[in-house]
Order: structure tokens, then C-alpha cells, then sequence
């Protein structure tokens, strides 16, 4: 994690909070250069710089500081409609911050032109909330569009790679399914295919337990953990779902109100003492979390 | 009183000026040549074209060519000259019925159709998956399909033509049989030439580019969920049928408003 970001993030951390915060921050910090020797700190995958953005005049993300670091499962947690997929799009440069800068591996991607848009674009994996698979191909096609259009691959390899892609996530004998042909499970599991199928830097999950029984919930944030083992990379887990939290998550971000109340490695977050951490991650109805 | 003095024609400006800045936007995908990365699914598209309408538009204006074909027969019977039943069918197919017929039809089915699937796409994440696996969706949905658009019609329309010429030939020659096959064709070659089929063939083309450019529009523009395409695939439909008629106003107006090549009267 960059210091500067952390920095920035610290001051954006709500009262009472700040000490716990940074304890945990210099424990990070004290870990990273014992691993990293010589002191040299990982750079984060992305980095939210002081971001707002507004939609007319409802404030979504105000002043928020935020990096995901590399190599990890993070997830970004918080109430429904607190800007958690607002984020997500921030990342890929489908929305732009009215201010401050959001940075992937160091590069501004609100000051990209097009071409290099479309270009950092290929280091990312995005697992839409249903899939967002095309309607007019079927599984197949679908997992194989990324690879098609991005590579030189001739048939036979790009139907192997898209065969074990889809067993891996469950789905070997579904290619020649349609997407409406699917459960909504599977809908997931099959966009979850296509996010890994050119092998990404950086893949992000919008909501991947929406919509899903717990058992299968538990199934897909198992297999996500697997497959991050198989590849690594970092990986953004946006939810509102503790339980999925507290099975995948080593890193954990909380937002509210557009900014970010606490961010560091899962298990100190559990054992938080910020009083809106608590009460979210107990999901208990009192505390600073209202219905408004 | 402010809302329809000033806000109303304040945001009317801005939609047409949005709505510009689009149809300028896919047309530089075209003519720029980044279209040309994805040249498969253009063709895709133009066999769509082929396939799901060219069929039903043929049919429409073969069906049209009988009816003109009758009327015509039937009122230069009434006035004593049968003989000239070839004006009529040329000059009703060729220079309105077909290109109307033609706007029409892709309003009703190409139009709606471009709104009712960009705008699902849209609604259901689709564009911002391409937009997100490094394929800009403007390229891929908006210029591959208006690519398609530009292959595929002019084929078609001369092929429409050809069917509403050939109905009108079998109602006036073959089923009312006033006028024998070769009476009839020296009259119908006689009031139309060779710029006459390119102006129409313009007329036609011109409704069609903007019926596409219209649904891409209101497609690729669409939200506000199922209700928000609803929505779009109707205003598509209403400004499509305006401006087909504007063309085909226009387009009579400017080829032939101030020469109809009428051989009448020497």
C-alpha cells in the first residue's frame, strides 16, 4: 500500500477511528518492508485519490481515498446504494470523478486517451451483477468473444482454453447453452468464465452473491478463492454480504456516506473498535447506521 | 409559462444537438476506417439485414406494385387512354411508393428493432462488458450495424423496385389485360431513365441511413430499465416517420420538382 495514499486515506477517516487505523496501517507497513526488504513498498493495483462524484446533486463518493493492493482478495463493503459499484466503474473508466484521480498501476485513468482506455481495459476481468453475457451468443461464444477479439488464437486453441475455463467454474457441459437458458448461478459462473479468460491483472466482482441462495453463495466465493490461488492477481469483491466477507475477503474496505471509515487486512477489521464497523460487520440494528 | 418558453426549446436544441454529435460520432467510425477492425460482425450484421428483412420488404412492395399496378390500369381505362397505364406504374413505384414503402418498413422492423436490442443490451450491462474487455461498444454495436446499412441497402432497395415493377407489370398485363406486354413497357421506359432510378435510389437510400442512425441513437441512449427502451423504441419510431417524409418530400421536391421528364404534349 503507498504511503500516500494511506495517508490521504487516514485523513479521510471519520472521527474516532483514526488511531486503530493507523495502528494497523504501521503494523502493514512494518510487514511490508520486512517482506519486501530494503524497505520498498508494493505499489497498489489502483488507487482512489480524494475522488468525488456527484449525479446532479446527489453526492455519491465525496473525497474518497481508497487503494487495493496487488495480490489479494479485497472486498469493498458498505450499505446498499453508498457508491460501492460506482466505484467498480471508476476503475475501468466507465465514469469519470468530477475530482481527484483514480490510478490503476500507477496510471490516471480519467487522462487516458481512447485507444489507451481500450488498451488498460485489457488488464481487467469484470464479473457483472447478472453476467451481463451477450444474449445472441451462447456460453461458448460468450467466453470466447474476449479471446477472439484480443488475440491471434486460432480455433482449436481458443477452444480448449475456453473448455477449461468453463469447467473450471462448473459449467464444461453448458457451452452450447443460451444465456436465457441459464439460472442465474450459472449466468454468474459463466461471466466468471469470460472475466479470466485473457488471464487478468486485475479482476472485480460487482455483487457476485446478489440474487444467490447461501449454498450457492458459498459456492461461488469458493471457487473464487481458487481460482485467485491458481492465478493471483488482485481481485475487488464489491458486496454487502458479510458472510461472504468473512469467507474470502484478506482485505476489506468500508465504505459509507462516499468515503472510506476503515480499510486493512480482514481480521483486524472484524476485531474493529469503530463503532460503524462493528455494527455493520455484526449486522446489529443499533449503532451509528441508520434506516435514512 | 417559462417551461414552454424557455426550458422546452432549450432542451429540444440540446437532444438535436446530442443527437448530431451522435449520428456524427458512428459516422466516423465508418468513414475513418475503425469499423473495418471488426469487418466479421459487419457481415454478421448484413446477413441479419438479408435474412430477417429483406424478404418482408420485397413482399411489401410487390404487394404495393399490384395495387398500383390496378389503380393505374383502372383510371386510364376510365379516361380512354389504357394504353398509358405504364405512367402511372412508373412514376408511382419508382418515385414514391417504394422509397415510402421502404422507410417504412425499416422503421417498423430494422428501426424499433436496433432500439428494442441496443437498448436491451444496455439495460442489462451488456455495452459496459464490451466497453470493459478493451472493445469501444460505439465501434462495435453503433458502426458494424450502420456499416451493414450501407452494404446491404442499396441492393435491397433496386431489388424492391424490381418487385413492385414486376407486381404492377402482372396486374396491368396479366390479370386486367387492357394493354398488351409490349404497349405497356414502351410507355413505362418512356417516362423514366436511368437518373431517374439513381435519384430514387437515393431517396430510398437517405430514409434508410437515417432510420438506422435514428435506432442506434435512441438504443445506445436507452435506460431507465424495460420501461426506458419501451420508451425509446416508440420516440424512434415517431421521429422516424417524420423524417421519412421529410426526405421524401424533399427528395421530390429537389430531383424532380423542377423537371418531372414527362413526355407529354411533345
Amino acid at each position: 500500500m503507498s504511503e500516500s495514499t494511506e495517508e490521504r486515506q487516514e485523513e479521510g477517516h471519520q472521527d474516532g477511528d483514526e488511531d486503530a487505523t493507523r495502528e494497523h496501517r504501521d503494523e502493514e507497513q512494518s510487514e511490508e518492508s520486512q517482506d519486501g526488504g530494503g524497505g520498498e513498498e508494493q505499489q497498489d493495483a489502483i488507487e482512489f485519490i480524494d475522488v468525488t462524484k456527484a449525479f446532479g446533486r446527489n453526492v455519491i463518493l465525496n473525497g474518497l481515498n481508497l487503494g487495493i493492493p496487488e495480490n489479494q482478495i479485497s472486498m469493498i463493503l458498505g450499505p446498499s446504494g453508498t457508491g460501492k459499484s460506482v466505484c467498480i466503474n471508476h476503475m475501468v473508466g466507465l465514469l469519470y470523478p468530477d475530482e481527484g484521480d483514480v490510478l490503476v498501476h500507477g496510471e490516471s485513468v480519467p487522462g487516458m486517451a481512447d485507444d489507451d482506455l481500450f488498451e488498460m481495459r485489457k488488464k481487467f476481468g469484470v464479473l457483472f451483477q447478472d453476467g451481463a453475457l451477450f444474449g445472441s451468443m451462447n456460453v461458448f461464444d460468450n467466453v470466447a468473444f474476449p479471446l477472439r477479439q484480443h488475440t491471434d488464437k486460432g480455433e482449436d486453441e481458443v477452444g480448449e482454453i475456453v473448455s477449461l475455463r468453463l469447467k473450471e467454474v462448473g459449467l464444461g457441459a453448458a457451452g452450447d447453452r443460451m444465456p436465457n437458458e441459464l439460472s442465474g448461478g450459472m449466468r454468474k459462473r459463466a461471466g466468471f468464465a469470460r472475466a479470466l479468460v485473457l488471464e487478468p491483472d486485475i479482476v472485480l466482482f460487482d455483487e457476485p452473491d446478489s440474487g444467490l441462495d447461501p449454498v450457492r453463495t458459498a459456492l461461488l466465493c469458493e471457487l473464487i478463492m481458487e481460482i485467485h490461488e491458481e492465478n493471483g492477481g488482485a481481485y475487488v469483491v464489491i458486496t454487502h454480504d458479510i458472510m461472504s466477507a468473512r469467507r474470502v475477503a484478506e482485505y476489506i474496505a468500508i465504505l459509507w456516506k462516499g468515503k472510506i471509515v476503515e480499510s486493512g487486512p480482514a481480521d483486524e477489521l472484524f476485531n474493529s473498535d469503530n463503532q460503524f464497523v462493528r455494527q455493520f460487520l455484526a449486522g446489529e440494528a443499533q449503532g451509528p447506521l441508520g434506516m435514512e | 409559462m417559462r417551461t414552454w418558453l424557455v426550458d422546452k426549446p432549450r432542451d429540444g436544441i440540446a437532444a438535436v444537438g446530442e443527437m448530431a454529435k451522435f449520428f456524427g460520432t458512428v459516422l466516423g467510425e465508418v468513414f475513418g476506417g475503425r469499423v473495418f477492425r471488426f469487418f466479421g460482425e459487419a457481415l454478421r450484421q448484413c446477413g441479419v439485414l438479408i435474412l430477417g428483412s429483406t424478404l418482408v420488404i420485397w413482399t411489401l412492395t410487390f404487394i404495393l406494385g399490384l395495387t398500383c399496378g390496378i389503380e393505374g390500369a383502372y383510371f386510364f381505362r376510365s379516361v380512354g387512354a389504357p394504353a398509358y397505364s405504364g405512367v402511372f406504374t412508373a412514376w408511382c413505384n419508382l418515385r414514391e411508393l417504394t422509397p415510402y414503402a421502404f422507410g417504412y418498413m425499416l422503421s417498423a422492423k430494422v428501426g424499433t428493432g436496433l432500439v428494442a436490442e441496443i437498448g436491451a443490451m444496455r439495460i442489462t450491462d451488456e455495452v459496459d462488458a464490451l466497453e470493459v474487455m478493451g472493445i469501444s461498444s460505439m465501434t462495435f454495436l453503433c458502426g458494424t450495424r450502420l456499416l451493414a446499412a450501407f452494404l446491404v441497402f442499396p441492393v435491397m432497395y433496386v431489388g424492391a423496385l424490381g418487385a413492385g415493377f414486376f407486381g404492377s407489370y402482372l396486374a396491368v398485363v396479366q390479370q386486367i389485360a387492357e394493354v398488351s406486354s409490349g404497349g405497356f413497357f414502351l410507355i413505362f421506359w418512356m417516362f423514366q431513365n436511368p437518373v431517374d432510378l439513381i435519384f430514387s435510389t437515393i431517396k430510398g437510400y437517405m430514409m434508410a441511413i437515417v432510420v438506422v442512425l435514428v435506432g442506434l441513437y435512441y438504443g445506445y441512449t436507452a435506460g431507465g430499465g424495460p420501461v426506458g427502451v419501451g420508451t425509446a423504441t416508440a420516440k424512434s419510431m415517431v421521429l422516424n416517420l417524420v423524417a421519412v417524409h421529410l426526405i421524401g418530400a424533399m427528395g421530390t421536391q429537389v430531383f424532380w420538382g423542377a423537371s418531372p421528364r414527362a413526355p407529354i404534349g411533345g
